[in-house]
């Protein structure tokens, strides 16, 4: 009952979408409150039906029905509880039930909180989800229902596949669905200001809040996603251009440059059609991602669901919307009025150029992300676009709009003072050649490149701490009065320095890590010592241990320091004989950010292992970069002025609390 | 019953989510609008001035920019019409929700779902293990077993065939190998061994598969599995006069009761050999029966399986085929008669598919 | 300034960033994109010594030899060709003889592929796609690897009827 309630919730679920599609519109268009006010209960029916639908798959899981097909192929009764969950989402099915739970979580959330928007425009926003909606509910009955039945069913379920379970693999990709499916909301709010024919500045401050939340979200995503493959695939990289990576990365950086230049139209009413571009392609950049990953053009490290008549089916999806959208602008973007007017040199001309290089950025990674897959279909040669690739055309790029970053605050609005802001950052530019200096003498004969890019990354940091000095007065004021201003910055402005300075901290972490690695790789015998950057470590003895299903070694190291013992590591191999598979758990000794990384390869016949140990230096800063900058982002969604459904500061208690 | 009555419930539920609006003559929200947004821009100038986070020139820029825009936005708010209600559209709406709703949700669910199936968690089940499904659960526990004690060579040779029953290929020929060499190499373990390789390339007698099979041949030159595979390897690789001549000889001096002696007879038949008309259904049926009632039993779960996935998508020519084939094997005439008019059916609006079918059922020894 | 060249100031910036983009593109795909090629491709194409390319194919069974200092070599073969491969270093966990394996590197004088780089990366079904392709094109693919065990739960006519 539970399987077949689950189902039907689900119809009913694209039943009321298709209602939401349309009624709303209608009503709308004759101006009948009740009629726009349906999208609202509907929204909210919908993420109840769509949350049974989800709740009833993961008891499913949980209670291992094998009756259905979804649990019989993708679970397995000796699983642990924690991984019959995860495992929901970590199958093609579960994971779209996901999806359309989130869209729907969005849509309920707009409709339950979006009381400070005008009726009409919620009216179309909502209208808009539910065209996504009610697509992807198709999609997922016609194509990848997971509640389809097996009449006789089996006593145990397939998959007991030991890579799979991993907490990293589990947590990550619901983070990245937040992120991805929150963009939705700023999509539907830019097609519904193309149907209506209007924006202006308010629609900026109300569609602001939504793509922060997603924002935010995206970002601990990809960090998550990031160290997971660190720590997991056992070969120390954090990063490997992989398409399902890039995939992720596209709707980030075009992400990123939307709530900049929402941030101008919200300020100056300026950049009007560009924003309502740039939603829509964050969101197809968001769909692309999810077509990425679902129909397996590419071929990828995370390859798990491959099946192309699905991905004709989400090619279906996202030629509608992506070209439907982008038609629908082409139509009436030129209907909408100008905006305010400024100077190339001001915080708009500053928040311009951060567009242009984040989207060129962008295009840089879609470029070499759909390359191998053009090239495939003009000449039939199958390439790969490697590394390389990305750091000659996305680093430069990226590069450029570091350097730019710290000048963007500190521009006034409308018409700003280059000179100026440039003597404002003195400090910070003192600050990196302080730093530049300092790296070159400490590395004398390393790479040349390095110490030019931690100055970079001082820049940028210590240029995120100018900016809130200047505004709260530091050093020029007593102190008392700095302190009293500081309280009185809106909390986006702490915000930015923490997101701005979060960039230059992952920035001194991909520097640390690429050009202050050593690594030794080779084989041990118990008893051998590697010396490696001031540590020795000492392979005390490898045992074997049995686990529940698996059969597993264990190496144990002994860290010493100057003589003095810092830590013991035991990085292990697992085997699963009867299924002819093997995992490697890696070991990691955390020193402040800095890491020792430990991995088994395999043990060779005269008793020794094969062993790949790496000191990354300040590696961890490469994730807490991310997510100081996601903490930043929740400043500035904390920030009165920011917050759903609290247009006048009487009503905050009602706002919405930024999702955890 | 209680299914219906919830699903009742959940479309109650759903048309008074789109009729509660409707029905409420004064809409609660009559909704936000731009001049909030910019009266609280205003506010935060003042702010922002007082605490001295911005200057007072700059202030009163901003002043002037986001008044203008207040005024537009009121004026704009005036022009537009007043809301108002528009009876018929909302009656149509009405309608729509309780007729239209239950109307799409119950015609697609009734295509997708399957309410006559009751929920099987787990933990209801163990205690009636039912008998046709015991083996998955016994692959667990040796599998379990051998964990622990990979050099078991019993074990391994007890894991193999049923990994391979299950299509687990690639496991059954790492299980094969290992009872090899832990329990001693046979011209049947080899020419198992070699089936298992077959099965991981879909059933083509791959190099090494047919390796294997020469390697059962040396050990046990009259080993029947070893003898009728590399037959078949002649007939793939075309040398379908070789195939017959394995074929042959391999009859020659089978004991007249060996039970795979119409299978074989039937491959004779294919490649144009010596005929030896028999039918081989009955027959084989009797062989089947010889085998242990577990291995039946377990296959005829698969084949329900299979039957179940082809009524839901009736265009997969092959699958047919096996079942009809299966229903064969096991000496089922009737059901596999009712299967074969079942797939006519199913692919009849297919000229291609429907032709497919006949040849399939031609080889089977079926004309119509 | 006018409106006009404030927005002609605008464009031309736009311009010039995307014209600058586009040429590290251009130079990037030129020196940094990375051929795909089987053992077989390999003979036909004559690829030289010292041009990095990927080589995909089946871990020959059998040739799978470690040296001293984790060296190892093995054959990589597509049913009609097969190449060795030496490389150094841990081999990943998810390596085996038989199955689909993609490599990095170049060819060296003697013909040997020297991989810096040793991918096992596929799905459940064992099989890298690009690997898969290129089997499948060569006509060295029966089935369809990705056809579901259920679909070979009744296998060949012959088998299963032996026992």
């Amino acid at each position: 009952m539970i399987a077949e309630a689950g189902h039907y919730a689900l119809v009913l679920a694209l039943g009321l979408a298709l209602i939401q599609s349309t009624v709303p519109l209608l009503g709308a268009r004759w101006r009948d409150a009740a009629l726009m006010n349906v999208a609202r209960s509907t929204a909210l029916a919908q993420l109840l039906f769509v949350a049974m639908s989800f709740i009833a798959l993961v008891t499913l899981h949980v209670t291992s029905d094998f009756s259905v097909v979804n649990v019989y192929e993708n679970s397995h009764s000796l699983k642990p509880l924690i991984y019959k969950i995860t495992g929901v989402w970590g199958n093609h099915e579960g994971s779209m039930l996901l999806w359309v739970s989130i869209l729907a979580l969005f849509g309920g959330l707009v409709a339950a909180f979006g009381n400070n928007l005008p009726l009409s425009l919620r009216a179309h926003v909502l209208a808009v989800q539910a065209w996504v909606a009610g697509a992807f509910y198709l999609f997922i009955l016609m194509t990848s229902n997971p509640f389809l039945r097996i009449a006789n069913p089996p006593i145990e379920g397939r998959d007991l596949n030991p890579i799979l379970q991993d907490i990293g693999l589990a947590v990550h990709p619901p983070m990245l669905y937040l992120g991805y499916v929150g963009f939705s909301i700023s999509f539907s709010f830019a097609v519904a200001a193309l149907l209506e024919g209007r924006i202006d500045a308010a629609w900026a401050r109300w569609v602001r809040p939504w793509t922060l939340m997603a924002w935010i979200f995206l970002t601990l995503g990809i960090a998550m996603g990031s160290y997971w493959a660190y720590y997991e695939l056992g070969w120390g990289g954090w990063w490997f251009w992989d398409p399902v990576e890039n995939a992720s990365l596209m709707p980030w950086l075009a992400g990123t440059a939307l709530l900049h230049s929402a941030l101008v139209m919200e300020k100056r009413n300026a950049l009007k059609v560009w924003t309502i571009l740039l939603s829509i392609l964050t969101f197809s950049l968001s769909l692309l991602g999810t077509f990425l990953v679902r129909s397996g053009v590419l071929t990828s490290v995370h390859a798990f669901a491959t099946d192309p008549a699905r991905g004709v089916f989400i090619l279906l999806i996202l030629c509608v919307f992506i070209g439907g959208s982008l038609s629908l602008f082409a139509w009436r973007a030129s209907a909408l009025k100008q905006g305010g007017l400024f100077a190339p040199i001001s915080r708009e001309g500053a928040l311009v150029l951060n567009n242009l290089f984040l989207t060129v950025a962008c295009a840089t990674v879609l470029t070499g992300t759909l390359y191998p897959m053009a090239y495939e279909v003009l000449s039939s040669d199958k390439i790969s676009v490697g590394a390389p690739f990305f750091q000659l055309t996305f680093g430069p790029v990226f590069v450029a709009l570091l350097l730019a970053v710290p000048f963007g605050p500190l521009l006034a609005w409308k018409r700003g003072d280059l000179l100026g802001a440039t003597q404002r950052l003195l400090a910070a530019g003192i600050a990196a050649l302080i730093a530049i200096a300092l790296v070159w003498a400490w590395t004398y004969g390393g790479a040349t490149l390095a110490p030019l890019a931690i100055g970079l990354a001082v820049f940028v940091v210590m240029g995120a701490l100018c900016d809130v000095a200047e505004r709260i007065g530091l050093f020029r004021m007593p102190l008392s009065i700095s302190l009293r201003r500081a309280r009185g910055l809106p909390r986006a402005a702490w915000g930015t320095m923490f997101a701005h300075a979060g960039l230059g901290i992952a920035l001194i972490g991909i520097v640390c890590e690429t050009t202050g690695n050593t690594e030794y790789i080779g084989a041990m015998r118990p008893g051998d010592v590697v010396p490696i950057a001031g540590y020795q470590l000492k392979l005390d003895g490898l045992t074997p241990r049995p686990g529940p299903n698996f059969s597993e070694t264990i190496a144990q190291f002994i860290v010493k320091r100057d003589g003095a013992t810092v830590s013991t590591m035991t990085p292990s191999k697992r085997s699963f004989a009867t299924r002819g598979m093997s995992t490697t758990e890696a070991a990691l000794l955390t020193r402040g950010a800095s890491q020792l990384y430990i991995s088994l390869g395999d043990a060779t016949a005269d008793g020794a292992i094969a062993v790949r140990i790496y000191h990354k230096p300040l590696v961890l800063l490469i994730w807490w970069g991310p997510v100081l900058m996601a903490f930043g982002g929740l400043l500035s969604l904390s920030d009165r002025r920011l917050r759903v459904g609290a247009p006048k500061p009487a009503k905050a208690p009602r706002a919405l609390q930024p999702a955890e | 019953m209680t299914l219906w009555f919830v699903f009742a419930l959940m479309t109650v539920a759903a048309v008074f989510a789109v009729l509660w609006p409707l029905s409420r003559s004064r809409p609660s929200g009559t909704g936000g609008s731009e001049t909030v947004v910019y009266k609280d821009q205003l506010a935060e100038i003042d702010r922002d001035l007082a605490s001295g986070i911005i200057a007072a020139a700059e202030a009163d820029a901003a002043r002037v920019e986001i008044s203008r825009r207040l005024l537009a936005a009121a004026d704009e708010g005036q022009r537009e019409a007043a809301p108002q209600a528009n009876l018929k559209l909302r009656r149509v709406a009405a309608i729509l929700a309780l007729i239209g709703l239950p109307l799409v949700a119950a015609t697609l669910y009734l295509r997708l779902g399957a309410p006559q199936l009751g929920d099987f968690p787990l933990a209801g089940r163990s205690l009636v293990a039912d008998a046709s499904q015991p083996l998955v659960n016994l692959v667990a526990q040796v599998e379990a077993h051998l964990e622990k004690n990979p050099t078991d060579g019993r074990g391994w040779t007890v894991l193999a065939p049923v990994l391979s029953r299950l299509g687990r290929y690639d496991d059954a020929v790492r299980a094969y190998r290992n009872a090899i060499n832990y329990a001693g190499d046979s011209a049947e373990r080899r020419a198992d061994l070699g089936e298992a390789l077959m099965g991981t390339a879909g059933g083509v007698v791959t190099a090494d598969a047919k390796a294997e099979f020469e390697r059962a041949i040396a050990l046990n030159a009259d080993d029947p599995k070893g003898n009728y595979f590399l037959g078949l390897a002649a007939e793939q690789d075309g040398r379908k006069t070789d195939a017959a001549a394995i074929w042959q000889a391999m009859l020659a001096k089978a004991p007249a009761d060996a039970p795979w002696r119409p299978l074989v007879q039937a491959a004779l038949v294919r490649v144009g050999g010596v005929a030896a008309p028999a039918l081989p259904d009955s027959a084989m049926a009797a062989a089947k029966d010889m085998n242990d009632t577990d291995r039946s039993a377990m296959i005829r779960g698969m084949v329900d399986r299979l039957a179940t996935r082809l009524k839901q998508n009736g265009d997969d020519v092959e699958g047919w085929l096996r079942l009809v084939r299966a229903y064969l094997v096991m000496g089922e005439r009737d059901k596999a008669m009712s299967a074969l008019s079942d797939a006519r059916q199913a692919v009849a609006n297919d000229a291609e598919r429907l032709r497919q079918l006949n040849e399939g059922l031609k080889n089977l020894g079926l004309d119509g | 300034m006018t409106r006009k060249q404030r927005r002609l100031t605008l464009i031309c910036g736009a311009l010039a960033v995307l014209a600058i983009a586009a040429g590290l593109v251009l130079n990037a795909l030129r020196d940094s994109i990375v051929f795909f090629s089987t053992p077989s491709m390999v003979a036909e194409k004559h690829i030289g010594p010292g041009k990095r390319f990927r080589l995909g194919g089946l871990v020959q069974p059998g040739s799978l030899k470690r040296g001293e200092n984790l060296a190892v070599s093995f054959s990589v073969a597509d049913g009609s060709a097969t190449l060795p491969v030496a490389y150094t270093g841990i081999l990943p966990d998810l390596f085996r003889e038989g199955q689909g394996v993609v490599a990095e590197g170049a060819l060296d004088a003697s013909g040997t592929f020297r991989a810096d780089n040793v991918l096992a990366k596929h799905d459940e079904t064992y099989m890298p796609k690009e690997v898969a392709d290129a089997l499948k094109k060569q006509g060295h693919w029966k089935d369809d690897y990705g056809a579901k065990p259920s679909a070979s739960a009744a296998p060949q006519p012959a088998q299963g009827t032996m026992r």
